[in-house]
């Protein structure tokens, strides 16, 4: 099983059947097999703060939901989390793929990249780097059960050590 | 036509099917025209109404209603592209149009200036569609789309009328209460 495949088997123990994402080449392959998967429904938003909103909707109604995106698009949610999902308690794991690190070539992705994380210890998110050394299904799995025992939402850290990045 | 009063008609041609609500007077006046659990009111996440209201209608088989407004969904345009992509047959997207951000100064908005909500929302796909502005159309139209399939976008021509009662602010309460009615 390749990490990609212990998210998928972790999102199924939770019953997280709901997926939205914006486009990233590093959860392109996670949401590739999602798509070919009848037990996920995900679907494609056009700017990731619409994904925390689809995510919670579904919630809202009783349906597991988690979000994947890039760093720079957690950059654009900020607001949804802090003001739809903070104040409602809805628990929308994130799973957000980290540029600005190790082998990064674009500098425009670096201080975003460096700053999701800060941003999410000032919002009082947990947040989790999956390193590829980790049982990725034992890991994920803990934040997505502490995910909706806090009621609240959290980030799931993917990284190039992992997913191998995005080449030039 | 005032939204309370098309707020009103809308609450009188619904069993339980979800009502999402725009933050401010949107919620303000869904509170004061009728609470039901069903109601889910949000205080932030401003652009937002209408996503949420596609995450529930891609979970849901019922029918599910989104009341935006203009200002609000300029902020999220996208997610009329989304709702075109996705089709989702129970979703109905009414835009409270007063061509203004009312409440932060009654500033025109871009729908003041030419912007055409219906005319987006058709070239994103979603054929069902109308513009509104006196309440026995706007009843005929909507009750029409609870019956037909969607996805279905109402622009609500309406004038700001007197202001309401802030609703008290509980989302968490909101939440608890309209899960749990989907939750055996």
């Amino acid at each position: 099983m390749n990490w990609a495949q212990a998210i998928i088997a972790s999102l199924k123990a939770q019953a997280i059947s709901m997926i939205a994402f914006v486009p990233d080449v590093s959860i392109d392959k996670v949401t590739r097999l999602m798509e070919k998967d009848p037990f996920f429904t995900v679907v494609a938003a056009t700017r990731e703060e619409e994904a925390i909103g689809i995510a919670s909707g579904a919630y809202a109604v009783g349906r597991n939901a988690a979000v994947f995106m890039q760093s720079s698009g957690f950059g654009n949610s900020v607001n949804a989390i802090a003001s739809l999902c903070m104040p409602c308690r809805i628990p929308i794991p994130m799973f957000i793929n980290l540029r600005g690190q190790l082998g990064e070539f674009n500098i425009a992705q670096v201080a975003m990249g460096q700053a999701t994380r800060p941003i999410l210890d000032v919002l009082g998110l947990p947040h989790y780097v999956l390193n590829a050394s980790d049982d990725i299904e034992k890991v994920t799995t803990g934040a997505l059960q502490l995910c909706y025992g806090s009621r609240q939402p959290l980030a799931i850290c993917l990284t190039p050590l992992l997913t191998g990045g995005k080449l030039v | 036509m005032f939204r309370y009063e098309a707020t009103q008609m809308i609450l009188g041609c619904l069993q339980d099917q979800p009502l999402v609500t725009n933050l401010g007077p949107t919620t303000d006046e869904l509170w004061a025209a009728g609470h039901r659990d069903r109601n889910f009111y949000t205080f932030g996440s401003m652009g937002l109404c209408s996503s949420i209201a596609l995450g529930m209608a891609l979970s849901l088989s019922e029918k599910v209603i989104s009341l935006d407004g203009d200002g609000s969904l300029l902020m999220n345009l996208g997610t009329i592209a989304s709702i075109g992509r996705e089709q989702p047959s129970n979703l109905i997207v009414v835009v409270w149009d007063n061509e203004e951000w009312a409440q932060t100064g009654r500033q025109k908005s871009h729908t003041a200036f030419g912007t055409n909500l219906e005319a987006v929302a058709r070239s994103c796909n979603i054929t069902h569609t109308k513009t509104v502005t006196d309440l026995t159309q706007f009843k005929s139209v909507f009750k029409e789309s609870l019956t037909t399939d969607g996805p279905w976008f109402i622009v609500a021509k309406i004038e700001e009328g007197e202001l309401y009662p802030l609703m008290p602010q509980e989302p968490d309460a909101t939440l608890l209460r309209f899960r749990a009615t989907y939750l055996s």
